[in-house]
């Protein structure tokens, strides 16, 4: 029957409760212990905990990112169906001004020594030929002296342009986050229909600035891992992880707030199977990224662009199943998987779904960063204390992660209380 | 056209549509119908009405499911496609041996002939365009379409339907339907008019003369494949049409062609006397900025070797690249040092880097040390037996690096006109530039930095690799 439901939110308990105020300090206290446990599992070795933590940081900064997308995409196309999903990512998206304490462990070593996680910290990388000892008499020559690459490159990759680079990038993120929080916040207590305005009118500037700050930042923080190696389609790649593993988040979040009761029925099973579409659609895209980016290099066939792929297909060092299992498990299976309408709309399979994906988000990221530290000459190592140093430092970085967001939501409202948007929102396909 | 006489067994009763001024009052009715228990009936409605397949009880389609398979299928038939064209091979039998269609065995820069990355775009195309068409046809096939007549049209209210009206017809095929029984019911659940569709019987026969048209329509459509494919095969005497005359004859003549005769068939003319279509140049003259009378700056050999016949103009470099590379290489004849007309200096040492860097680099690599990406990829092929290839010289080497061997002339004169299995470069590179590459070459020589092992490493052929562990 056609039915209208109230234009209003209605139900009373609308934020996290008292329960953040119990959780955030043992999120974040777990989190530390984690993080400085997996410190003291790798053995106080800077270079190989640097490597596991980029993974880790990586992961909840493109989740971040990938919210921070998600509201201004929809302001930028005066989005009334997600109104009530929105407020969600807001607060992810606010976690990111944060998150650049988490970046300091990568920043500060990078400063103050020569000797990381980056190889075009210091010189004589670009001598792929040369032993260990000419290499270590080239790594503290004067940058004059260096080879005519590394000179080239080093006007971008440098300390004081890296660190610079990234304070303006949580500027951008941190900047955008915080004005669209704090006016959704504010329309919240007096409704104002301007307010919506506004960040519809800010929103196409600041998508400009996120999308070089999103090009910039991921070269930086992933594709300079190998100063080497460059492909224009990388940003691309990076984004496409990020919106699908914060479409993820958000629905994961959005569909535990539902079940312990925070959220009632502002979120239904429309919004889910559309956010479902989102994923599926952003499965694909992953998918076609990547491809897109291994074909040109495969078929272009040349050695300064292949031996990036070439060490990440080669089936004996063990790298080439973990491709294998990221094509299959991030494109394929999600594929299959999300395309089927019954799937969408049953919260429990969406709940694993999300999940899954986050997972998948997860290896991509492993995938692309562990390697580098194999290459460089590094011991992974699979065995029990590694396993368990890398286990360490990921429940470390998500339980600092979820830390950050019980303290940026504490008492605010989960749902946008007063969008002039909402009855659109709350009455998304009912008839 | 139709009877006017219309009687009631030259029509059918199709069923009962009843309209509906907005689009609630229609799903309400629509959920009463079928909770009545109709089963076959429509709604028409100006613009998509959500809820409405609920209401009507329409099972969702099966559509995915056939764009699904007929998807999967198109994976199948593009790999397959792409297998056999490209002469992919099963147990070692390659379809290039096919007796009905064979497969190109195309090289194509080194790639396996069947290769999964490069046929994925093509495999994705097909998948796309027979998706789009299963979706498509098979969306005309599930609706009944093309229908050319619906008796819905000869009602005159149901024009407002793409307007602002709403209709539901229940049909007459329906078990439950009965005239006037449904009529109460519609009248009951709101209907604001209802009307009789009725199926005119009169004129579903076609004109008599409309049959023999189409057979003559269908004989004429085949004359073009009948002509195309009698012509195929066939050979003709007349000239092809020329659709753009003043192209394909254009007042021109090639170079290196037999004049043509310009005049009567008769009285032949041509061009010139000699039958040539251009001019030869008149004898000793000398192409503007090709007066190389300097040996020593133009093929690095001293004054007193200078060939005393040696020719100016266009022929001398046609005799430069005869001439230096005998079995017996008289050492004596190459100057030490540099040129009058050059001057190394910082200018030129920088261009000569320039120039190193564009030409020379690929092979022997930036630093002279034979490990150019070019040399890399063609050792690691010669390596497997793909390729043969004298890998580069490493400009370190002693024996290149000694000015007695290697004199300043004779690598002026590697570069003009190569050495071994180096080719020339008299054409890409100009003299003046050819020395500063020399400079370069000697500055590089002198002061480059070697790695450790290098020598070693041109030996042992390198890796293709670039930045393996060592």
């Amino acid at each position: 029957m056609h039915e209208t439901r109230p234009a209003k939110i209605t139900s009373p308990i609308v934020d996290l409760g008292g329960a953040h105020v119990k959780l955030m300090p043992i999120a974040l206290i777990v989190g530390a212990v984690g993080v400085v446990l997996a410190y003291a599992l790798s053995q106080f070795e800077l270079q190989r905990f640097s490597y596991i933590y980029l993974v880790n940081f990586a992961f909840v900064l493109t989740m971040c990112i990938g919210s921070l997308f998600f509201v201004t995409i929809s302001h930028l196309t005066r989005a009334g169906w997600n109104v009530t999903l929105r407020r969600i990512a807001e607060l992810y998206a606010q976690c990111l001004p944060i998150l650049f304490i988490l970046f300091l462990p990568i920043l500060i070593p990078l400063l103050l020594s020569s000797d990381g996680l980056y190889v075009w910290n210091q010189g004589g990388w670009s001598m792929t030929h040369a032993t260990n000892e000419l290499k270590d008499t080239v790594a503290n020559l004067p940058l004059a002296d260096r080879p005519p690459l590394e000179q080239m490159k080093a006007a971008y990759l440098n300390k004081g342009f890296f660190a610079l680079r990234w304070v303006i990038y949580f500027c951008i993120w941190g900047g955008m986050a915080t004005f669209f929080l704090r006016t959704s916040l504010k329309q919240d207590t007096t409704g104002d229909k301007k307010l919506t305005s506004w960040m519809q009118a800010f929103s196409a500037p600041a998508m400009i600035l996120f999308a070089a700050s999103i090009v910039f930042s991921s070269m930086d923080l992933l594709m300079s891992l190998e100063p080497l190696w460059f492909s224009t389609m990388f940003p691309v790649y990076f984004f496409a992880g990020s919106v699908l593993s914060s479409l993820a988040l958000i629905t994961l979040t959005s569909l535990y707030l539902q079940r312990s009761g925070r959220i009632t029925d502002e979120v239904t099973t429309e919004h889910y199977h559309d956010m479902g579409k989102l994923m599926f659609g952003f499965v694909v895209f992953w998918g076609y990224i990547a491809f897109s980016q291994f074909m040109l290099i495969w078929y272009a066939n040349i050695p300064e662009e292949t031996f990036w792929y070439e060490y990440r297909m080669n089936l004996e060092n063990g790298w080439g199943v973990l491709s294998i299992i990221l094509l299959v498990g991030h494109l394929f299976v999600p594929f299959l998987f999300m395309m089927g309408r019954t799937m969408r709309r049953n919260k429990n399979l969406m709940f694993i779904a999300t999940i899954y994906l986050l997972v998948m988000h997860w290896i991509d990221l492993y995938w692309l960063v562990m390697p580098q530290y194999a290459r460089a000459g590094g011991e992974i190592g699979f065995g029990f204390m590694s396993v368990l140093a890398d286990l360490a430092c990921t429940v470390g970085i998500i339980g600092l992660f979820m830390g950050i967001f019980f303290l940026v939501t504490s008492n605010k409202p989960l749902v946008t209380l007063q969008d002039p948007r909402l009855g659109e929102a709350l009455n998304h396909e009912v008839h | 056209m139709a009877n006017e006489t219309n009687n009631s067994d030259d029509k059918e009763l199709v069923g009962l549509l009843a309209q509906f001024d907005d689009p609630t009052s229609l799903l309400a009715a629509c959920n009463n119908a079928r909770e009545a228990g109709y089963k076959k009936m429509d709604a028409f409605t100006p613009f998509p009405v959500h809820g409405i397949d609920p209401a009507l009880g329409i099972k969702r389609s099966f559509l995915p499911f056939i764009v699904l398979s007929v998807a999967l299928g198109a994976v199948c038939v593009g790999l397959g496609m792409q297998f056999y064209t490209n002469g992919g091979e099963i147990g070692g039998v390659s379809t290039d041996q096919s007796p009905i269609f064979p497969g190109y065995q195309f090289l194509i820069s080194g790639k396996p002939h069947f290769s999964l990355p490069a046929n994925i775009p093509v495999t994705f195309e097909v998948i796309v365009l027979s998706s789009a068409f299963a979706t498509f046809f098979g969306m005309w096939i599930i609706n009944k379409l093309p229908r050319l007549s619906n008796p819905l049209h000869r009602v005159s209210r149901f024009k407002r339907v793409t307007n602002d009206k709403f209709f539901l017809m229940l049909e007459a095929k329906d078990d439950k339907f009965d005239k006037s029984d449904s009529e109460a019911e519609l009248n009951q659940w709101g209907a604001v008019a209802i009307e009789e569709v009725n199926q005119d019987l009169t004129d579903t026969k076609l004109p008599s003369w409309m049959a023999p048209m189409a057979l003559i329509g269908a004989l004429l459509l085949l004359i073009p494949p009948v002509a195309i494919f009698s012509a195929y095969g066939a050979t003709n005497t007349k000239p092809r049409l020329h659709v753009v005359p003043d192209m394909d004859w254009q007042h021109k003549f090639k170079t290196q062609v037999l004049s043509p005769n310009v005049s009567d068939p008769d009285t032949p003319e041509y061009l010139f006397a000699n039958r040539r279509a251009m001019r030869q140049p008149v004898e000793g003259s000398v192409r503007f900025g090709s007066m190389e009378t300097d040996s020593e700056m133009f093929r690095g050999i001293k004054k007193d070797f200078a060939n005393a016949s040696m020719t100016v103009g266009i022929k001398s470099s046609m005799l430069a690249s005869t001439g230096p590379q005998d079995e017996a290489e008289n050492l004596e004849q190459w100057i030490t040092g540099f040129p009058e007309g050059f001057e190394v200096n910082e200018k030129t040492l920088a261009r000569g880097k320039e120039r190193f860097n564009i030409y020379c680099s690929v092979c022997h690599g930036y630093a002279g040390n034979g490990d150019g990406l070019v040399n890399q990829r063609a050792v690691a092929l010669a390596a497997n037996g793909q390729a043969t290839w004298t890998a580069a010289k490493s400009l370190h080497d002693a024996i290149v690096k000694d000015p007695a061997a290697n004199p300043t002339g004779r690598i002026y004169d590697t570069i003009t006109n190569g050495r071994n299995n180096m080719g020339p470069y008299k054409d890409q590179i100009p003299v003046a530039d050819r020395w500063a590459i020399v400079a370069y070459v000697k500055a590089l020589q002198e002061t480059g930095i070697t790695p450790p092992g290098a020598e070693a490493a041109d030996e042992a052929a390198p890796e293709l690799e670039p930045a393996k562990e060592e």
